[in-house]
């Protein structure tokens, strides 16, 4: 009895029927959607998903689920609190994407039904959402496509039943679907309207992941960003294929405040008016496209001096370009520059801020810079003095400087003597002011990498520099970079390349392991890792770049924004079902059964038959039909007999048969005659 | 079999679940302006949108062809044998067939090679004695993704017949024997002799089944005992104490599935037929279809 009774608990414990097929199909779809939640979940939350996506998979055979509703119900209370205490609040993105996938997890331990199968995956599709709006990395993007195709596989897997059959037959069906799904979201991506619906809601923190330099040019802050391989901009020269002349100075913003080593930015930068701006002769102009990564500043990048602006930003004093909005999101925007300094004369204003110097300097750096101008006349001298001084009094380059305050110019001109490109330009026109000639520093990045697939140079974080301006009346603002002293090789080289030499000669350490490097150096990771910018290019600049005003642009030139959206949606909708019934009646070609004359031959002869009176039942064989109208027709049972035997050795003969088809096609129209 | 002309396509319930999360992505992509999520709203529709010429033909080209469905009892199932022919030349999956009207389950069909066929059998409890007729035959299919059901109707005339559910005295009715040949009886005690062995007809008790033969794998057998009384037995309607036509013809029914388990010859009267008495196999269903067919209170 008592036996009995446990045997039916254990019964209703076990009734899951989800089949494991599909079920492992999702599973693998939600951990493809995991890489792009990572960085927002709460650190714990990953780990109760995979707790939960293992446990199921013990669970599911054994026939357990998670069925009680109060422990459900205390599940739920538990995570809703670990929540709030890891985030001290419900409010915002980051705890919902948590809840989310908290829920995903307890859904998994209680679904057990076709239908919550289905809220499943539904959820899943909801978690992709989240993921795209979290990050729009590519590798975070291919990621989640492919848990989009996965999700479309459980699908398939759920529908087709769960006899066994080939693992490879969803995905199959799978790739067809998308593929076919292909032409008609491309059309939609290009044509369908983008109405905005005016209510925004802004995800939290995104500019915390952005990198970038700050306005504000103290020690130590461009090391930080030595390391980092996040992308910056990218660049195409449209007009000219090939890089310009010489080492590319991409110019993002000018400093003028001077604290010693630490220099700063103006806060709200005045734009040049247009009249005091000058324009280099046209063919001196380069061209540039570039791709700027949010950075959450407002800063733009340029070749060394761009003249012409883009739309929503403004040249600010110093020639550099400045956004009329922080720059949030990936932005493109064409830009001129010119090689040639510009600038013909300084004004009173202009040159009081150039020679600004803090009341904090030392004396025996004032004495330095006293040096320095004394024993030459003009300022042209002067720089080439402090270069030799920067050349031959044993400065070293390195990434790894050791601390510095702001005050520590002492400390770096005197002793230690060791920096980084940000030391030499702070320190450099820190000792220009000093010795009356006007300097500024420009924080930007130098050089960039070209890529062959793409035709355009990628910048990262890591190509981060800081160089000097100085005033030299003849000439106007003329670009002095005093790294170049130190490291020669630094201009002509990017970052990563300059710093790889260095390690092979053995000067520097490195972070890296020497594996690392050297697998970095292959030849074909160096090819996969271009192939991967590229696409990562192309990316930014045809998916995440197509918003609705460049999609505006598009509709402008095609001519179909007269009529308003609705009329566009309605066209869209007619093209795309008209693919629709195309790709129906192509399916149905593909499968249609092939015309058989010998059956249609066939059945002309049951038709005739029926007409005389004796009509073939749908399970009748030929054989058996031809013995009932033989006995029905006694007139025309030899005809009977002779078509039967003729269709019979014409289908089911093994091997070819000598009767041609026009034969049997007379003696049946011959079928009349014999009534 | 004749089907209806167009295939029906209508959205399932999952369908909802599909609009939420299109929805979602919708109000998040024009919110955020945001072309990645633009780009997973457009590839979802138009997965959606390509599934559905997909689920249309998923049967297109595919018949089926009824068998004759065995009688069975009333209150008890009926099984209609029916094979689903595909005659296209791709694989169709995910196929399900079901009788509509009739509170069965759907039978599901995983997977129909092209030009093969599968046979599936249709449960449904059997209701009303009489003959019914199956009118259609519904197919369906959601697959590939589940978001739209397409359903083909198919016409039938196949019927099939439900006997009276058999209930009542067990006893065979001894005093009313009026063969002239027959020894008078007091009791009709069940033999020992074993006489052989007939098919199982549903319905019956199962304490004679042949199990030990069930148990090398075949069919499922009565075991026959001829009774020691000889004579054959009159099963007549009219004679009957009931008030109720059905009640009646359930006892008949018991009677007559009881005597030919003993093999004695019985004969049936109704106020319509009269059947000479016999025993075997084709008079056993012959007896019982005069009872279904009884006019009266009787199925469609």
């Amino acid at each position: 009895m008592s036996n009995s009774r446990n045997s039916r608990r254990t019964q209703q414990w076990r009734d899951t029927t989800i089949p494991r097929r599909p079920l492992l199909w999702l599973a693998a779809a939600l951990l493809f959607t995991l890489p792009a939640l990572l960085g927002t979940l709460a650190s714990w939350v990953p780990f109760l998903f995979l707790f939960a996506l293992v446990l199921k998979f013990w669970m599911e055979p054994r026939g357990y689920r998670l069925r009680s509703t109060s422990l459900k119900l205390i599940l739920m209370a538990l995570t809703l609190g670990a929540i709030f205490l890891s985030y001290n609040t419900l409010k915002g993105i980051e705890p919902a994407v948590s809840l989310l996938t908290v829920l995903v997890s307890l859904k998994i331990l209680e679904a057990h039904t076709a239908r919550e199968f289905q809220v499943m995956v539904t959820m899943a599709w909801v978690l992709c959402l989240c993921g795209f709006l979290l990050s729009q990395d590519l590798a975070i993007a291919f990621c989640l496509f492919v848990a989009f195709a996965l999700l479309i596989a459980a699908l398939v897997q759920f529908h087709r039943g769960s006899s066994p059959g080939a693992f490879w037959l969803p995905l199959a069906t799978t790739l067809k679907l998308v593929a076919q799904a292909a032409p008609v979201v491309v059309l939609l991506f290009l044509l369908f309207p983008r109405i905005n619906t005016g209510f925004q809601f802004r995800i939290g923190d995104l500019h915390a992941a952005m990198t970038g330099f700050s306005d504000r040019l103290s020690p130590g802050g461009i090391e930080m960003l030595a390391n980092s391989s996040d992308i910056a901009f990218r660049a195409e020269f449209p007009d000219r294929r090939t890089r310009p002349a010489g080492p590319m100075y991409w110019r993002g913003l000018v400093m003028w405040h001077c604290e010693g080593l630490e220099w700063r930015a103006p806060y709200a930068p005045a734009s040049i008016s247009d009249s005091s701006r000058q324009y280099p002769a046209s063919d001196k102009a380069i061209r540039q496209r570039i791709t700027i990564a949010p950075h959450g500043a407002r800063w733009m990048f340029a070749l060394d001096r761009p003249f012409g602006i883009p739309s929503g930003a403004m040249l600010a004093r110093g020639n550099y370009l400045y956004s009329v909005q922080p720059i949030r999101k990936s932005r493109r925007y064409e830009v001129l520059s010119s090689t040639d300094p510009i600038g013909k004369e300084l004004g009173a204003r202009e040159r009081r801020e150039a020679l600004q110097l803090p009341a904090s300097i030392s004396p025996a750096v004032r004495e330095l810079a006293g040096s320095l101008a004394a024993r030459n006349s003009g300022p042209r001298a002067t720089v080439a003095s402090a270069l030799q001084f920067f050349r031959t009094q044993g400065f070293r380059y390195s990434l790894s400087p050791g601390e510095y305050n702001k005050n520590d110019l002492d400390e770096f001109l005197f002793r230690r003597r060791t920096g980084f490109c940000e030391h030499y330009a702070a320190s450099f026109a820190t000792l220009m002011r000093l010795a009356g000639i006007p300097a500024r520093v420009v924080v930007g990045y130098l050089g960039g990498e070209y890529n062959d697939l793409g035709g355009f140079f990628l910048v990262r974080q890591a190509d981060t520099h800081a160089w000097c301006e100085v005033w030299i009346p003849e000439n106007g603002w003329t670009r002095i970079d005093p790294t170049t002293a130190v490291a020669p090789d630094r201009a002509s080289l990017d970052l990563s390349s300059f710093l790889a030499g260095r390690i092979a000669s053995g000067e520097m350490a490195t972070g890296r392991t020497a594996f690392v490097t050297q697998l970095a150096r292959l030849p074909l990771v160096n090819q996969i890792r271009l192939i991967w910018e590229a696409l990562n290019y192309q990316w930014d600049t045809r998916v995440l770049a197509f918003d609705a005003d460049v999609q505006d642009v598009l509709l402008t030139s095609l001519g179909l924004t007269n009529s308003g959206p609705f009329p566009l949606v309605m066209q869209v909708l007619i093209v795309v079902s008209a693919l629709l019934i195309i790709y129906a009646g192509w399916m149905q070609l593909q499968t249609r059964p092939r015309a058989d004359r010998i059956q249609a031959l066939y059945e002309r002869y049951c038709q005739k038959l029926a007409r005389i009176g004796v009509q073939r039942d749908p399970w009748e064989g030929p054989s058996d039909f031809a013995k009932r109208a033989a006995q029905s027709l006694p007139n025309a049972s030899e005809c009977v007999r002779q078509i039967t035997e003729t269709y019979i050795a014409l289908r089911y003969a093994p091997g070819p048969t000598a009767i041609s088809l026009d034969k049997f096609a007379k003696e049946i129209d011959a079928v009349t005659a014999h009534r | 079999m004749k089907a209806g002309k167009f295939p029906l396509l209508y959205p399932t319930a999952s369908f909802a679940g599909l609009l939420f999360v299109l929805g979602a992505m919708w109000y998040a992509a024009s919110s955020q302006n945001s072309p990645a999520v633009y780009l997973l709203l457009f590839a979802l529709t138009a997965v959606f949108l390509v599934s559905i010429p997909h689920t249309l033909l998923n049967l297109a080209d595919v018949t089926i062809a009824p068998e004759s469905a065995k009688p069975a009892f009333a209150g008890q199932e009926v099984s209609l044998p029916v094979e689903i022919m595909n005659c296209s030349r791709a694989t169709r999956r995910g196929i399900q067939l079901v009788v509509p009207g009739r509170g069965g389950k759907r039978k599901h069909v995983d997977c129909i090679p092209a030009g093969k066929a599968a046979r599936v059998t249709l449960r449904f409890p059997a209701k009303q004695r009489g003959e019914h007729r199956i009118a259609t035959l519904r197919l369906t299919s959601t697959y590939p993704l589940g978001f739209v059901r397409v359903l083909k109707k198919f016409g039938s005339s196949q019927t099939y017949l439900v006997y009276p559910k058999p209930s009542g005295d067990p006893r065979l009715p001894m005093h009313r024997a009026r063969s002239p040949h027959s020894r008078p009886q007091t009791e009709l005690a069940e033999g020992d002799d074993f006489a052989g062995v007939r098919a199982y007809v549903p319905g019956e008790s199962q304490r004679h089944i042949d199990w030990r033969a069930v148990a090398r794998g075949q069919p499922l057998m009565t075991k026959q005992f001829a009774a020691e009384a000889e004579g054959s037995v009159h099963l007549d309607f009219s004679a009957l104490r009931f008030h109720g036509a059905e009640e009646r013809l359930s006892q008949l029914a018991l009677w007559v599935i009881e005597a030919e388990r003993v093999r004695r010859p019985y004969s049936l009267r109704l106020p319509n037929t009269e059947i000479a008495p016999a025993v075997g196999e084709a008079h056993f269903h012959r007896c019982l279809r005069a009872l279904s067919l009884f006019p009266g209170k009787e199925g469609a």
